[in-house]
């Protein structure tokens, strides 16, 4: 029988009491992102009340030590102030394990801890695992993790940091690892962008909307144009962009993912699997493109923001004949009825003249405007344009009668922008992401199938760039990628939205 | 910004408003919903510092009506304050428009707000105090809503009233932020499920209107009676059943502003709420 006093009790969601073990806790994403999201949630009164976290690294450190510079990186890098009151609720349940996983029998020390954090601080036998740490330690990790999952009771989260492998095969190997000890609704695939509330708003957006739906799709739309731009460069991680560049950094998770947010199809349901299902269906209909239709390009030196800087090969780190790419751009099909023959323009790129993230819908010009063509020529074609960052909001652009005598045209543009609507300050997408997973709610994260789909792609492309090799650098910094970007779309007849 | 409007017009009111619009900053501004306010003069403070609270949060046009049927001539003055909130890239702005409504015109008050009202959003209408069920300044406010606000706390002689509030029902959306008082509570109620079938006292600590309200829904929901045992207070502070406390729900809203908040998100009918209430 139903709990007739349940009906129209609107809650928020708690999670249920659990441990949050942080792999890679003395790391760069602990420090900036991940104690600075959880004491936001901890701010909202939205962690559990019985919640512990344990950071495990590597590096020599006690709790008190650890705790110290995780209330450090709140003052400084907390999106809220630091209240002693939260902080001192937080902290007390907050501990460091020095281990190395490979080396000795950590893992023995980490049971330990958890078994006495699930009697002192009543966390329940529920943990979630935050694989914090580079690709090449995720494997022993999930090893040691699982072979002892059946020691105890409570519910088990993984959550993986991207990237998840480096190729299709790498992906699949991961997968086949991890799925040995965990089941697919364990496993937490983060994917950052996902969190970000205007990413999310591409959702409401187009399925809340009635206007937009009849009008998304190949019928009226003349093409579509992503760009993810970063102004940086690769700030001391060499390293890892050397072994990704933006193809693997960028492109293979976080464009793909807008281009399969913009091409869905309205999912019957929010849930994460019907949400996944639609994404997924998207990705598999992304014909992998040819040599021509992608371009990819490194920086050489130039100016961002008046202030000169170094070429990708003179950063610390990189190699001085280096083939990495610094910046993809390519015109991809979706391949079903909704899009077919529909290009979508998409470009990554580090050290742009500006960071932004745009997806823009522009739609065909009306067939027959029965204006005096001089009348119009300030006019182009509605696009509505989806401010990811910064800027967060939505524009359309419409034509609109300039005031005066005669008709004269202009294009306007219609804003929302989260700011003027909303004082609320729009949370970290970590806030969003720790909180889904400690909830069970794995909607924005990434499927193995959705990963699986993404690599395809990608090793396509990568493919391609083995047969024939770019003279690097190809452009210069502060400036919108190399001439073939521009020209890969100007042999169509179209060009890169002005910004 | 501000100004103000001795025995002045809509028209008058409107112009101003459209100007600071046209040439003051911020350049973007949104507005997700007219919100009214029937603020007899014992409310007032209460009133302004729940509306300076709220602004940023639900940016809004606010119509603060403030009755003074004593006053001569009849007509209106008005003050028009444009409230800028930081935060957000562009800030955030609340247009709060009071209106002393002078003598008969305080029991006309639709034909001087409805003009104002925001076209195509939301209307809000919050009554403090109890509401003079029948008479036309609040039957033409309320028909002039979409949601009526009211709350119980505030009502004298409880819990007659109730019936009363009932009636509008059919015509009207309401909520009772009383009523919203009781959501921490209710939560480990129905976390008692099933083994409150079979309870037979409730005691309540607090405000009379959250011990009916709470008693009533125990009541409708599980279809039986229950004992109540109440002891005033001015807040909810403590809640019993056979003998055992609960422990309220956390991270939900409990400050005037943040219930008002909330309430203002709210477009639908609540059936839970309006079976408590038919029963009482």
């Amino acid at each position: 029988m139903r709990n007739p006093l349940a009906e129209g009790l609107h809650l928020p969601r708690t999670p249920d009491p659990c441990a949050l073990v942080i792999f890679g806790a003395s790391g760069d994403l602990t420090r900036r992102k991940l104690l600075p999201a959880i004491y936001s949630l901890a701010v909202r009164d939205l962690l559990p009340e019985r919640f512990a976290i344990v950071g495990v690294a590597r590096t020599e450190e006690t709790d008190a030590e650890f705790r110290s510079r995780m209330k450090g990186a709140v003052r400084e890098l907390g999106r809220d102030r630091l209240d002693e009151k939260v902080w001192k609720r937080l902290a007390d349940g907050m501990h460091y394990l020095a281990t190395d996983f490979a080396a000795d029998r950590g893992e023995d020390a980490l049971v330990a801890l958890l078994a006495k954090l699930d009697e002192q601080r009543g966390t329940a036998g529920n943990r979630v695992f935050y694989l914090a740490v580079p690709p090449g330690a995720i494997s022993t990790l999930v090893e040691e993790l699982g072979s002892r999952r059946g020691e105890r009771q409570g519910w088990t989260r993984l959550i993986v940091e991207k990237p998840f492998g480096s190729d299709r095969s790498s992906a699949r190997r991961l997968n086949r690892e991890i799925q040995q000890y965990f089941r697919e609704r364990e496993i937490f695939r983060i994917d950052h962008y996902l969190g970000k509330e205007t990413v999310q708003n591409m959702l409401a957006l187009r399925f809340a909307n009635g206007i937009f739906e009849p009008i998304w799709n190949r019928q009226f739309v003349d093409h579509v144009e992503i760009t993810v731009a970063e102004s940086i460069g690769i700030e001391g991680r060499a390293a890892f962009y050397e072994s990704a560049g933006a193809i693997r950094d960028v492109f293979q998770n976080h464009l793909l993912q807008l281009v399969a947010l913009t091409a869905m199809e309205p999912p019957i349901d929010f849930s994460s699997e019907s949400v996944r299902n639609e994404k997924v269906k998207v990705l598999r209909a992304i014909r992998p493109p040819g040599a021509r239709r992608v371009v990819r390009g490194q920086y050489g030196r130039g100016h961002v923001e008046g202030r000169q800087v170094p070429g990708y090969r003179e950063e610390p780190g990189v190699g001085r004949r280096s083939s990495t790419d610094t910046f993809v751009a390519a015109k991809l099909y979706v391949d079903n009825w909704r899009w077919a023959g529909t290009p979508f323009y998409v470009r990554v790129g580090k050290r742009m003249p500006k960071r932004e993230t745009t997806i823009s819908i522009q739609f065909k010009r009306a067939p027959h405007p029965p204006f005096a063509r001089e009348a119009s020529e300030g006019v182009s074609p509605n696009v509505l344009l989806v401010h990811i960052q910064p800027d967060e909001g939505v524009s359309l652009g419409v034509g609109a009668k300039v005031p005066g005598q005669g008709m004269t045209l202009r294009t306007v543009h219609m804003d929302f922008l989260y700011g003027g609507a909303f004082r609320t300050e729009l949370p970290e997408a970590y806030e969003r992401l720790v909180l889904d997973c400690l909830l069970g709610d794995a909607t924005l994260f990434t499927r193995s199938d959705e990963v699986d789909e993404q690599w395809r792609l990608v090793d396509s492309i990568v493919a391609s760039w083995k047969r024939s090799r770019t003279a690097f650098p190809n452009y210069d910094a502060g400036t919108w990628g190399p001439r073939a970007a521009e020209e890969l779309v100007r042999r169509d007849g179209r060009e890169w939205r002005r910004r | 910004m501000a100004q103000t409007l001795k025995d002045t017009s809509v028209a008058e009111i409107e112009s101003w408003l459209d100007g600071q619009r046209d040439h003051q900053e911020p350049s973007q501004r949104t507005s997700v919903a007219t919100h009214m306010a029937w603020v007899p003069g014992e409310w007032w403070d209460a009133a302004e510092r729940v509306v300076r609270a709220l602004g940023d949060r639900v940016p809004s046009r606010t119509l603060l009506l403030r009755p003074e049927p004593e006053a001569a001539p009849d007509g209106f003055d008005a003050s028009i304050v444009l409230e800028r909130f930081s935060g957000g890239r562009e800030g955030v702005c609340a247009e709060i428009v009071t209106i002393h409504l002078r003598g008969s015109t305080a029991e006309a008050p639709a034909s001087v707000v409805v003009p104002l009202q925001l076209p195509d959003l939301p209307v809000f209408l919050r009554w403090r105090g109890r509401p003079p069920f029948g008479r036309p300044r609040f039957e033409q406010l309320v028909g002039a809503a979409d949601r009526l606000i009211v709350d119980s706390r505030e009502w004298d002689r409880l819990p007659s009233g109730y019936a009363k509030l009932a009636e509008s029902f059919d015509r009207v959306a309401v909520s009772d932020l009383a009523w919203a008082r009781t959501l921490p509570w209710r939560a480990p109620l129905a976390d008692l499920w099933p083994g409150i079938r079979q309870a037979t006292t409730l005691q309540v600590v607090g405000p009379r209107a959250d011990a009916v309200l709470l008693r009533a829904w125990l009541q409708t929901r599980l279809g039986r009676t229950f004992r109540l045992s109440h002891a005033e207070g001015p807040k909810l502070t403590r809640v019993e059943v056979d003998g055992k406390a609960l422990r309220p729900a956390r991270g939900l809203p409990t400050t005037p502003g943040d219930l008002l908040s909330a309430e203002l998100e709210s477009f639908v009918r609540d059936p839970v709420y309006e079976a408590a209430v038919r029963s009482v």
